[in-house]
C-alpha cells in the first residue's frame, strides 16, 4: 500500500519535471519573433552605425533617424512605448547573417530590397520604407535641370561600386559621353568634386543630400530630380515567421495610411472620435485588426501617437524640417505626386 | 529714391498699424498684408521654399498647376515625371479652399482693390492701391476662375511658407514672374487641401 503510493508519487514527479523542462525548452527555443520580443520586453533593431538622417547615435548614445524611428514604431505597436527598441549597430557586410542568426529581430538599416538578397539569405523585405536611387549633384550655377543635360561631363564617382556600373549603363543608353574621375575612398570623391575637379558627383540620392552638408558651401549645390537606378530601402525580417512579418509590414502601412487620411500625432485624439469608416478602422474604433495581428485594438494609435505618421517621420529625419532637406519626391504619397502606396486597411 | 520709398512705406505701415490697433486685440493681427512696405529683394528663402525641379508623378498634363495648401508648394507639371516646385504662402486656417479652376487673366504689377469681405475683416486696408513695389500683390497676378483669389507676388517674402493670406497664393516676386512667363491664360489649376478626419 505504502509502496504503491510512493511509486505513484515518483512517477507523478518525474512527469511534472519532464513537462516543466519541455515547457522551458519550448519557451526558450520558440522561433516566433513576436513571442521572443514580448518575453524579452524589447525589440532588437539592427541599424547603421552612423548615417545622418537614417540612423546615428549622439555622444550620449541616443539614436535618431528614419530607420531608427521605424523600429521605434514597431516597439510602440507592441509595447505602447517607443523606448522599448534597442539598437544594435551592424556592418553592411554582416547585416543579413546577423539577422539570420537571430542577433536582431528586425533589420532597419538602409538596405536595398533585391531578389537575390531574399533568396540567398532566406529573408523577407515586407514593404518599401524609402525609394532611393542613384542621382547627381551639380553646382547650382550650372543651371542643369535634368541628368540628360550632363553629356560630356566629368563625373566624380567611387570606384568598385554598383554606382559606377549604373552610371556607365545610363550614359550609354542615352548616347552621352562622359569622363570618369574615380577614387577608392568616398572622402576623396567628395573632395575632388568640392574643389571643382568634376562637373557632377554621383551616388545614391539620400547619400548626396548627406554629402552636400559637408561641402564648403552647401547652398551652392543641388541634386537633380532624376534617379537612374532603383534602390528601394526596406526593413528586413526572417522568412517563415509570418506573424512577425505581418506586424512589421502593417506598422509601415499604418503610418502611410495615417498620412493619407490626415491622421497625425497631433490630431490623434480627434481621430479617435472620427466617424469616417477608414479612419475608424485605422484607429480601431471599428474592426479588430489589432487583435488579429496579435496586438491590441489601438496598435496603430500607439504608433501614430508615439512616433507619428509616415510624413511626420520623413520630415523630422530627412525632409524639409531636418538638416538633410530631401524633397519628398518619389516618397510622396501616390495621390499627391509620389509612389508611396499602402494597401487599404479593410 | 529707395530711401524715400522706404520712408513712405514705413509711414503708410505706421498709419496702418495705428488704425488697426483696436482690431489687433479683437482678432489675430494680419501680418500678411503690409501695404506700402517695399519688398526686400535680398531676402533669402529657406531651401524648402526655393524654386526647384522635383520628381512629380501625376496624371495631369504638363503645363498644369497643382497647388498643395498643406505643403505650401505650387507645382508646375513638366514632361517626364517632373515638376517645377515653388514655395508659396497660403490662406490662414478657415481661409483655405480646394477646387479646379483656370487662369482667366494675367496682370503685371497689378493694382489692388481689396474685396469688400476683406475690408470688413481688416478695415484699415486701403480701398485701392496702384501697382508697384509696395503693393501686397507684388510683381504679377494670375486670376483664378471667377473667384476673388489670385496667384500673386508679394512685398513680404518672409511670409512664404506660412498661412497668412485671405485665400490667395503668394510667391516671391522673382518666382511669380518666372511662373507668369511659363503659363498662359487658360492654364488648369488644381488646388488641393489635406483630407478631413
Amino acid at each position: 500500500m505504502m509502496r504503491t503510493f510512493r511509486g505513484g508519487l515518483l512517477i507523478g514527479l518525474a512527469v511534472a519535471v519532464l513537462v516543466g523542462a519541455l515547457a522551458v525548452i519550448y519557451e526558450f527555443y520558440d522561433t516566433r519573433t513576436l513571442k521572443r520580443t514580448v518575453r524579452r520586453g524589447e525589440v532588437l533593431c539592427g541599424v547603421n552605425k552612423g548615417l545622418p538622417g537614417f540612423s546615428i547615435p549622439d555622444d550620449k548614445g541616443n539614436w535618431t533617424g528614419f530607420d531608427v524611428d521605424f523600429c521605434r514604431a514597431v516597439a510602440a505597436a507592441i509595447f505602447d512605448d517607443p523606448s522599448k527598441a534597442r539598437f544594435v549597430p551592424l556592418d553592411a557586410s554582416e547585416r543579413f547573417k546577423e539577422l539570420q542568426s537571430r542577433k536582431v529581430d528586425i533589420l532597419s538599416r538602409n538596405s536595398t530590397w533585391s531578389m537575390s538578397r531574399e533568396l540567398d539569405y532566406d529573408l523577407y523585405f515586407p514593404a518599401v520604407a524609402y525609394y532611393d536611387g542613384e542621382g547627381f549633384m551639380v553646382p547650382r550655377s550650372r543651371n542643369k535641370e535634368t541628368s540628360l543635360d550632363l553629356a560630356d561631363s566629368k563625373v566624380c564617382v567611387q570606384a568598385g561600386t554598383t554606382t559606377l556600373l549604373n552610371l556607365a549603363d545610363y550614359f550609354r543608353a542615352n548616347n552621352m559621353k562622359y569622363e570618369l574621375v574615380k577614387f577608392d575612398k568616398l572622402e576623396d570623391v567628395v573632395k575632388a568634386y568640392d574643389t571643382g575637379k568634376c562637373d557632377t558627383l554621383t551616388a545614391d540620392v539620400s547619400q548626396l543630400y548627406a554629402l552636400r552638408l559637408n561641402m564648403s558651401k552647401p547652398g551652392d549645390h543641388m541634386i537633380l530630380p532624376d534617379m537612374i537606378s532603383k534602390e528601394p530601402l526596406a526593413p528586413v525580417v526572417r522568412q517563415r515567421d509570418d506573424d512577425w512579418m505581418m506586424i512589421v509590414k502593417w506598422t509601415l502601412y499604418a503610418m502611410i495610411n495615417a498620412e493619407e487620411l490626415g491622421v497625425t500625432s497631433e490630431n490623434i485624439d480627434e481621430a479617435l472620435k472620427s466617424k469616417k469608416p477608414e479612419v475608424m478602422r485605422l484607429v480601431g474604433t471599428e474592426g479588430s485588426y489589432g487583435e488579429q495581428l496579435g496586438l491590441t485594438k489601438d496598435w496603430a494609435v500607439r504608433i501614430i501617437r508615439r512616433v507619428g505618421n509616415y510624413g511626420e517621420m520623413y520630415e523630422r529625419n530627412i525632409g524639409e524640417k531636418s538638416q538633410l532637406k530631401i524633397p519628398r519626391g518619389m516618397n510622396q504619397l501616390w495621390n499627391v505626386g509620389g509612389v508611396q502606396y499602402a494597401p487599404p486597411m479593410r | 529714391m529707395t530711401d524715400f520709398r522706404r520712408l513712405t512705406g514705413a509711414f503708410v505701415a505706421a498709419i496702418g498699424l495705428i488704425l488697426s490697433a483696436p482690431q489687433a486685440f479683437a482678432q489675430q493681427p494680419d501680418r500678411g498684408d503690409e501695404p506700402g512696405l517695399v519688398a526686400d529683394d535680398s531676402y533669402e528663402l529657406d531651401p524648402e521654399w526655393q524654386k526647384q525641379v522635383v520628381y512629380y508623378r501625376t496624371t495631369e498634363a504638363p503645363g498644369t498647376i497643382i497647388i498643395s495648401t498643406t505643403e505650401r508648394h505650387l507645382y508646375l507639371v513638366q514632361p517626364g515625371g517632373r515638376a517645377i516646385r515653388y514655395g508659396i504662402g497660403v490662406g490662414r486656417d478657415g481661409f483655405q479652399w480646394q477646387g479646379l479652376v483656370n487662369i482667366t487673366n494675367k496682370k503685371e504689377w497689378p493694382d489692388w482693390t481689396p474685396p469688400s469681405e476683406m475690408i470688413q475683416r481688416q478695415p484699415y486696408l486701403p480701398r485701392f492701391m496702384a501697382g508697384g513695389p509696395g503693393n501686397p500683390l507684388g510683381a504679377r497676378a494670375m486670376y483664378l476662375g471667377t473667384t476673388v483669389y489670385r496667384i500673386h507676388g508679394t512685398n513680404r517674402p518672409d511670409t512664404i511658407g506660412t498661412k497668412v493670406s485671405s485665400g490667395c497664393f503668394r510667391l516671391v516676386n522673382n518666382d511669380v514672374a518666372d511662373l507668369y512667363d511659363r503659363v498662359p491664360v487658360g492654364t488648369k489649376v488644381v488646388i488641393r487641401q489635406k483630407p478631413e478626419l
